[in-house]
């Protein structure tokens, strides 16, 4: 496929716009934001022909002489789990076989599920879109174990999605009183200061 | 159920709006082409929905003539000049999903509800043994769906997850046959998953006081009891989790067109439409 339709701009585009294209899709596609999608895999995929066609245009262009510049190297590239009591849960769960991963995680004993089994019965859930269930599973693995990056990380993406705020709009609660609110507070105060002649009160 | 799954006009460009009119007026022709002029009474918003999902993918462009309203005649309106396939596709939806509501509420409506649907039923039977035929498949995931929550609803310590289950994976399946390939169709039925599962959720955190007075299945009740007030931000972040994983399962989708309509509704009508179920905030 054509690189240049890979990112979604025009041949004549300029290395700073194709930089912008590429650092968008890579916002989008990157492996944190679905971590805990059933469609992770298809995600990180994507996001393998999005770095692909980048080093291509890039090399292409390199080549050619014409942009002699282009040395930008910041590609992602996907991460790896250092440390795991479970490698084949870890494994089962990468190929999306959930319901074997499910079944390795309830037959070890109650007595040994330490933060990771609470965090990987998270993922499993999450995965099958019983996002309830997931989120207490995470918080309970953030609770056991809260130093560790990889729980920590997927708590605060779920509690991300759980604010849902794609626009920018405030959507949580309407009724509550943010540092913004206080801000224009303040220099509202101050303005009405300055009318009544004061010198202000900041 | 029905209802919730609309677009919201004041984020929208005229052109798309006028867009999305004209598929919902071609979506009420439809069903008065191949069903009768009666059935364009059931006519509802997120079958719209369904249908400009389904046409964003479609490999033709639909283009638009003029017409007039039937019910209406002074009121000209636009409508598709293809795109017949997803539109009976989408009627078909309609159709069925209204067959079963109607026979959910024979069986637990009230008093009159069950007066009318009775009355209802052999014309919808009609329409539905019709449209059961062309597409088997939406048949099977609706009645799947009206079966499961059926077995769900026995369970009196049922979790959020498991009620709203049945319509999420109705919807996933439904959207599913939308796509072309391996890839699309697990996209499309991790989106429709968590879109059912939204539409099923606000739907009981709408009818929460009156589930809770009459003391009918909701999972939301059954998880907090008298308490709503407290639990309303629990409640708000399980739909904003859905939203989520919608909109990420979304971002995944390379739409031919109508990506603007689709992204108002996932990303201002539906959070709008949150807002004023949880918190009656009508701006």
């Amino acid at each position: 496929m054509n690189p240049y339709q890979v990112l979604g701009v025009s041949e004549s585009a300029t290395d700073a716009e194709i930089k912008n294209a590429y650092r968008e899709l890579a916002k989008k596609y990157h492996p944190d934001n679905y971590a805990d999608s059933p469609l992770a895999d298809v995600a990180e995929q994507k996001m393998k022909e999005v770095n692909e066609a980048y080093d291509t245009i890039c090399d292409m262009r390199r080549s050619k002489n014409t942009y002699s510049n282009n040395s930008y190297s910041g590609t992602y590239q996907g991460s790896s789990y250092t440390h795991t009591n479970f490698p084949d849960v870890r494994r089962l769960i990468k190929e999306g076989r959930l319901d074997d991963a499910m079944q390795i995680l309830n037959g070890v004993a109650s007595h040994s599920r330490n933060a990771e089994w609470y965090f990987l019965m998270g993922m499993i859930f999450s995965r099958k879109g019983w996002t309830e269930q997931a989120y207490s599973y995470f918080q309970t693995a953030c609770r056991m174990e809260p130093s560790n990056p990889e729980f920590m990380s997927a708590l605060n993406n779920m509690n991300a999605r759980r604010s849902y705020n794609p626009s920018g709009y405030n959507t949580v609660n309407p009724a509550g009183c943010s540092m913004c609110d206080i801000c224009t507070g303040l220099m509202c105060a101050d303005c009405c200061c300055d009318c009544l002649g004061g010198r202000g009160c900041c | 159920m029905f209802g919730f799954v609309n677009v919201d006009s004041s984020e929208m460009l005229g052109k798309d709006f006028d867009t999305y009119k004209a598929i919902y007026c071609s979506l009420c022709k439809q069903l008065g082409k191949e069903y009768t002029f009666l059935a364009r009474f059931i006519l509802n918003y997120d079958c719209t929905f369904y249908a400009v999902v389904a046409l964003s993918l479609s490999q033709d462009c639909p283009g638009f003539c003029k017409g007039r309203c039937k019910f209406n005649p002074l009121k000209r309106c636009n409508y598709l000049k293809k795109g017949e396939k997803e539109l009976s596709t989408a009627a078909a939806l309609s159709i069925i999903t209204s067959y079963y509501k109607i026979i959910d509420n024979i069986a637990d409506g009230n008093f009159f509800e069950k007066i009318i649907c009775h009355i209802l039923k052999p014309l919808f039977s009609h329409w539905h043994k019709k449209a059961m035929k062309k597409y088997p498949h939406i048949e099977k995931a609706v009645s799947e769906m009206s079966r499961s929550q059926f077995e769900v609803e026995k369970d009196s310590s049922c979790s959020v997850d498991k009620a709203a289950e049945p319509t999420a994976k109705m919807l996933s399946s439904v959207m599913s046959d939308l796509a072309f390939d391996d890839i699309q169709k697990r996209i499309y039925e991790t989106f429709g998953y968590f879109l059912g599962k939204w539409i099923y959720l606000i739907d009981a955190a709408n009818d929460y006081d009156d589930d809770l007075k009459k003391g009918d299945f909701n999972p939301y009740v059954i998880s907090y009891g008298n308490d709503k007030s407290s639990h309303i931000h629990d409640i708000n972040e399980s739909l904003n989790h859905c939203l989520s994983q919608t909109l990420s399962a979304y971002n995944l989708i390379k739409t031919k067109r109508f990506g603007r309509i689709i992204e108002n509704v996932l990303i201002h009508s539906l959070p709008k439409k949150q807002r004023n179920v949880l918190y009656n905030d009508e701006e």
